[in-house]
Formats: C-alpha cells, structure tokens, sequence
C-alpha cells in the first residue's frame, strides 16, 4: 500500500529524514518510534503533504501512485489521514459544518453521492456511540477550548467518520491520561481490518500495550536504524534509545 | 485636508480631524475633489435592490429612505407597536421614540441611488428609548453607477434600565462612499448592544461615539469589516466611560484582501470618578494580499480607579496550520481558506440574537468573501 523509498526532507535548509525507508501492507499496523528530533512528526506530515518539505531524493509511492504528486486534499480523498500531534484549534468554524464539508469533498472526488444533512448527522451519532464520545463536541468549534484529551479524541473520532485506508496517528497518546489513551486504541482497534493501514508515531511503548503492532521500527536521526516485531518496542522501552546507539556504534566498528 | 467635506460631516476641530483621519486622507481628499449635486430624492429603486431588504420578517415595520429622503412607497409602518412613535420632521429627520417594550425588531433601510453625475444626500434620525427593550436594524445598500456620497447623523439615547440592540448591514457598491456619525449616550442600568457589519464602499467611515453616562452602562459593541478591490472602510470608536461601574465589551474583525484599505480605531476613556470601570477590548485583523492594508489603534486612557481594562489588536494572516488542517481532511484549498475567513468574522457577529438577521449575515459574508465558493 504504502512504499516509502530513500527519502530525503529537508526543512528550512537542514536535513531532517536522511533516507528512510518503509513498507506498509493493507491490514498492518506499524510503530514508528524513536528520540525527540529523530523525524517521527516530518515523516507524518510529508505523508500528508504539508508545505515546506523539500523533498531531495526518494519517492512515496501510495496504492501504486506516486503521493507527493497530490496536494493535501486528494491525498484525504485518496485515503490518507493524519493524526495531528497538536490539533489545531479554529474558532469559529464549526465542528459538524467542517466534518461534513470534508466528508462530501472527499465523496466528491471519488465520485460518489454526497450526503445530505439527515444522512450525516446518523453517520455522526453511529461513529460518536461507538468511541463513547458526546455528541455536544460537534456543536462547538473546532478544538476551540478543548482540553488536550478532547483534542485527539476529536482526532480519532475524524477517523472513524472518515474511514481511511492509511492512518498515520502522530504522537496520538501524548498528554494522554491511562483513560483517554486506551479511547484512542479502542478507536484504533475498532478500525483495524485487512484493507486498512496504521502507521502509529510514539514515542512511549505504553500505548502499544494496547494497540499491538505487527512491526516496530526505531526511527533516529532520518533513519530506520532497526525494525522488529512488538518484543522490539519491549526492549527499547528497557533499555532506552542510548542502547540503539551504543548496538550502532557497536556494529559499526 | 478637505475642510468643507469635513465641516459638513460636523467632525471635530481642525487638529482632531488631522488625526482622526490620517489614514483615510487620501480618500477623502478624492472625494473632495469632485462636484457633487444634490441626489434625486425620489429615485426609483430596481427590483434587485428592493429585494435586499424586502424581508418578510419586517414587513409593516419598515422606513425606507432614499438617497436620505424618507420614501412613503417603500415605507411601511403599519404594524409598527403601539410603543413606538415615528415623528418625521421634513423628509429627512427622523425621530423614533420608544416607550416600552417592542418584541419585534424595527427595520430602517437607507438606499444610495446614483443619478447621471456624481450626487450626494444627507439625513439624520434619532433614537429614543425611554424604557424597555428594542431591536432596530440599519441597513445600508446602493446601486452601482456613478458615485453617491452619503451622511447620516444619528443620537441616540438609551434611558435608565433600557436595552437597545442596534444591528447595522452596511453593504455598499463601489461607486457609493459613506460618512456616519452615532452619538450614543447609555443611561443609568442601560444596556446596547451595537454590531455593525461593513461591507464595499470607497470610502465608508463610521464615526461611533459613546457615552455610558448613567451608573451601571453597559456596551457591547461587535463589529466586522470585509473589504477587497479598492474598498476603504475606516471605523472610529469612541467609548467614554463617565459613570461609575460601566461596562464596555469591544470585539472587532477585519479582512481585507486586493488593494483594500481598513482602518480601526478603538478608544477607551474612563474618566475622572468613573471608578470600577471594566473595559475590554479586542481587535484582529486578516491580510489576504500582499498589497491590503490594515491600520488598527486601540486606546485606552484611564483617569480612575478600580479600573479593569483589557485591550490586544493584531494584524495577522491565514493561519497556515489550519489550513493544512482543513485540508489534511479533504476539504479543498479555496473551500478551506473561504471557511477559516468566515469564521475568523463569524466569531464577532455569533451575538446577534435576531435569527432572521443572522442567517442574512450569514449569506451576506459568504457572499461578500474575496474566495466565494464555500459548500457543505
């Protein structure tokens, strides 16, 4: 689904990813993790095609296309999702206006019927029943005021309306309490199917306890320096990313 | 600077009008310099125009005044309440007075009919409310054509215990510019609440001039302005606190994009013995093009004590983050950026209580937005 090769980000000038590499599958789940800097959150909004990214080398390529030739929109449309690591908080838009809004755009796009307001509000109430979320979040503006929690439960909640194919949860369980966090991986668990991938950002094995992946990574400094099964994730959680380091060095010399 | 135009807006002394209008002397200077006759006072109104403000939810209760002149074909006053006097003095003075409480909001129309050459047209009309609650609507609409250049002078008094809710629509075309005055004074316990939405015009200035006179004042002034072209809208307000324990509540949106010009200015006195003033406010402004221009000055005197105050201005841009965000859920580069400005100016007219007025707002800026276009 998702074929990541050699890529290379810049950021105002400094290099950030320096050749990674990755490959998802429909129906996996992947953990990236890795120390403060590494380019966890570049390689989250590269996939959704946030603006001042200089991509020098490498491609993404998404369900066979080439994803750094779309814009933000028709990746969204295509099936792509991120989870913000800080949702942004707009006041005066309002949450159901914006859901629907981007709902329809993307149905648009993939030629189907857009929904009318009856058939969105169900859709809403099935979706917020589910995550156990109340309904008064859609009244208010988008994240205008919401706690932390009720900011990437708004996160989660955006995906299960907007079902992707590939969700990229960036730093989703951070600021999390033990409550909110597990919300955030029974949405995610809920969603898990063999058309559907997850490309999990942490930078704590906590929430992993509670959506087991097929495959952790360790991301430092632009690179995937290892990958493994969820075990990996234990031992980093043991022995910290100096040990990553050190088993370089190691390897290295 | 162009004294004759400024003598007979009835702006200040010679050394407050170089600073009051420093930002809009061009403008005026412009407009200064051409010959205006006396506008048609019974220029007939199109269809298209007639349909603005032809509300079902206002009929019998509307004044229709043309090119300042009140207008007894498209007047109807019929069901206005018993409450409410309508005194006209010549076609051109109006005064309302209100004595008690009237549920139903009262609709008064001023329209801008260019005539073969540049016209222009002056009226005044005043508002007393003696007691209870009322709810006006001041609408400013214009055909396109040759420049008019109007001015309305209002007073407006607002008794002990009364509440005025003042809603002015000020959506002008290109051609027609604008000077407005209000002196409010707010009696003891008195409340207003005045939003003012401004769109188009060369040049429309607003002169609001506030007075909470009586122990307990209270104003909540909102307002929004929404230009592109050439268009300069310039808004002065003047609130002064001379009692004790009044309120004042300011929140003010501006957008210009293109060549637009907007200016606010948003002062605040409290003067000597108006102790435990509270008075906030707060003015933020969006830029869409490099070559707009916004000036904002907020100010703020104090001469008392136990005073809260609280004021912030900024001119900023498209929050870049929120529209990829926006975007990152599918929503369309021109639909996302139409939606954060509708909603950067929702947040000053959310107040209005009037449902019907509202919704015309509503419409008003979807259509008055330099990206048009917003579906859901």
């Amino acid at each position: 689904m998702l074929k990541i090769d050699n890529l290379h980000v810049r950021v105002a000038g400094k290099e950030i990813l320096k050749g990674l590499t990755l490959d998802v599958a429909a129906g996996e789940v992947h953990a990236i993790m890795g120390p403060n800097g590494a380019g966890k959150s570049t390689l989250g909004n590269v996939l959704a095609g946030r603006e001042g990214y200089e991509i020098t080398q490498g491609s993404i390529s998404y369900n066979g296309r080439d994803l750094l030739e779309l814009e933000p929109e028709q990746r969204a449309a295509e099936g792509v999702f991120l989870a913000f690591q800080y949702p942004v908080e707009i006041p005066g838009v309002n949450n159901t206006y914006f859901l629907k809004a981007a709902m329809n755009a993307q149905r648009k796009h993939r030629g189907e019927t857009e929904l009318d307001s009856m058939q969105f509000l169900k859709l809403v109430r099935e979706k917020l029943r589910v995550l156990h979320i109340s309904d008064d979040l859609m009244n208010r503006a988008v994240n205008a005021g919401f706690s932390g929690g009720e900011k990437k439960r708004n996160e989660i909640f955006q995906m299960a309306l907007l079902e992707p194919k590939l969700a990229v949860l960036d730093e989703t369980d951070s600021g999390l309490d033990i409550d909110a966090m597990k919300m955030v991986a029974d949405g995610v668990n809920a969603m898990r199917s063999p058309e559907r991938a997850f490309v999990v950002i942490t930078h704590y094995q906590r929430l992993l306890d509670y959506i087991v992946p097929d495959f952790v990574h360790v991301l430092v400094d632009g690179r995937i320096v290892e990958s493994g099964d969820k075990s990996l994730a234990l031992k980093l959680e043991e022995h910290g990313y100096a040990w990553i380091a050190e088993r370089r060095l190691a390897g290295a010399a | 600077m162009s004294v004759a135009l400024l003598d007979e807006f009835g702006v200040g002394d010679a050394r407050e009008r170089d600073e009051s209008w420093r930002y809009s002397k061009t403008a005026l200077r412009a407009l200064a310099q051409q010959e205006f006759a006396e506008a048609d006072p019974h220029a007939v109104l199109d269809a298209w125009l007639i349909a603005r403000f032809d509300w079902p939810q206002t009929s019998g209760r509307r004044l229709v005044f043309v090119n300042g002149n009140y207008s007894d074909t498209h007047s109807d006053i019929g069901s206005v309440a018993a409450c409410v006097q309508v005194r006209r003095e010549g076609g051109k003075r109006l005064v309302l007075t209100v004595t008690g409480d009237s549920a139903e909001p009262l609709h008064m129309v001023y329209a801008s009919i260019p005539g073969a050459v540049p016209t222009r047209w002056q009226a005044e009309a005043d508002l007393e409310l003696l007691a209870g609650r009322a709810t006006v609507i001041v609408q400013h609409i214009g055909a396109a054509g040759a420049d008019v250049l109007g001015a309305l002078h209002s007073r407006i008094a607002i008794g002990p215990d009364a509440g005025l809710q003042l809603t002015t629509l000020s959506d002008l075309p290109d051609s027609a510019s604008h000077y407005r005055r209000v002196n409010t004074t707010v009696a003891q316990g008195g409340t207003c609440r005045f939003t003012d939405a401004i769109f188009g015009g060369r040049l429309q200035r607003a002169d609001l001039n506030i007075d909470l006179s009586g122990q307990g004042a209270r104003l909540e002034s909102r307002g929004v302005f929404v230009l592109r072209g050439r268009q300069h809208a310039d808004t002065h307000l003047d609130i002064r606190h001379t009692a004790r324990d009044t309120t004042c509540d300011v929140l003010w949106r501006g957008v210009a994009d293109q060549r637009a010009r907007g200016v606010f200015h948003g002062a605040i006195t409290v003067a000597p013995g108006a102790d435990g003033a509270d008075a906030r406010l707060s003015n933020k402004n969006l830029l869409l093009s490099a070559q707009a221009e916004i000036d904002t000055q907020p100010v703020l005197e104090i001469y008392a004590d136990e005073v809260k105050a609280a004021h912030g201005a900024t001119v900023g841009q498209l929050d870049e983050t929120a529209l990829f965000y926006l975007r990152s859920r599918g929503v369309p580069a021109a639909t996302a950026r139409s939606l954060l400005i509708t909603g950067f100016c929702r947040e000053a007219l959310a107040g209005v209580a009037d449902v019907n007025v509202r919704e015309r707002l509503d419409a008003l800026l979807a259509e008055r937005l330099p990206d048009s276009g917003v579906s859901a």
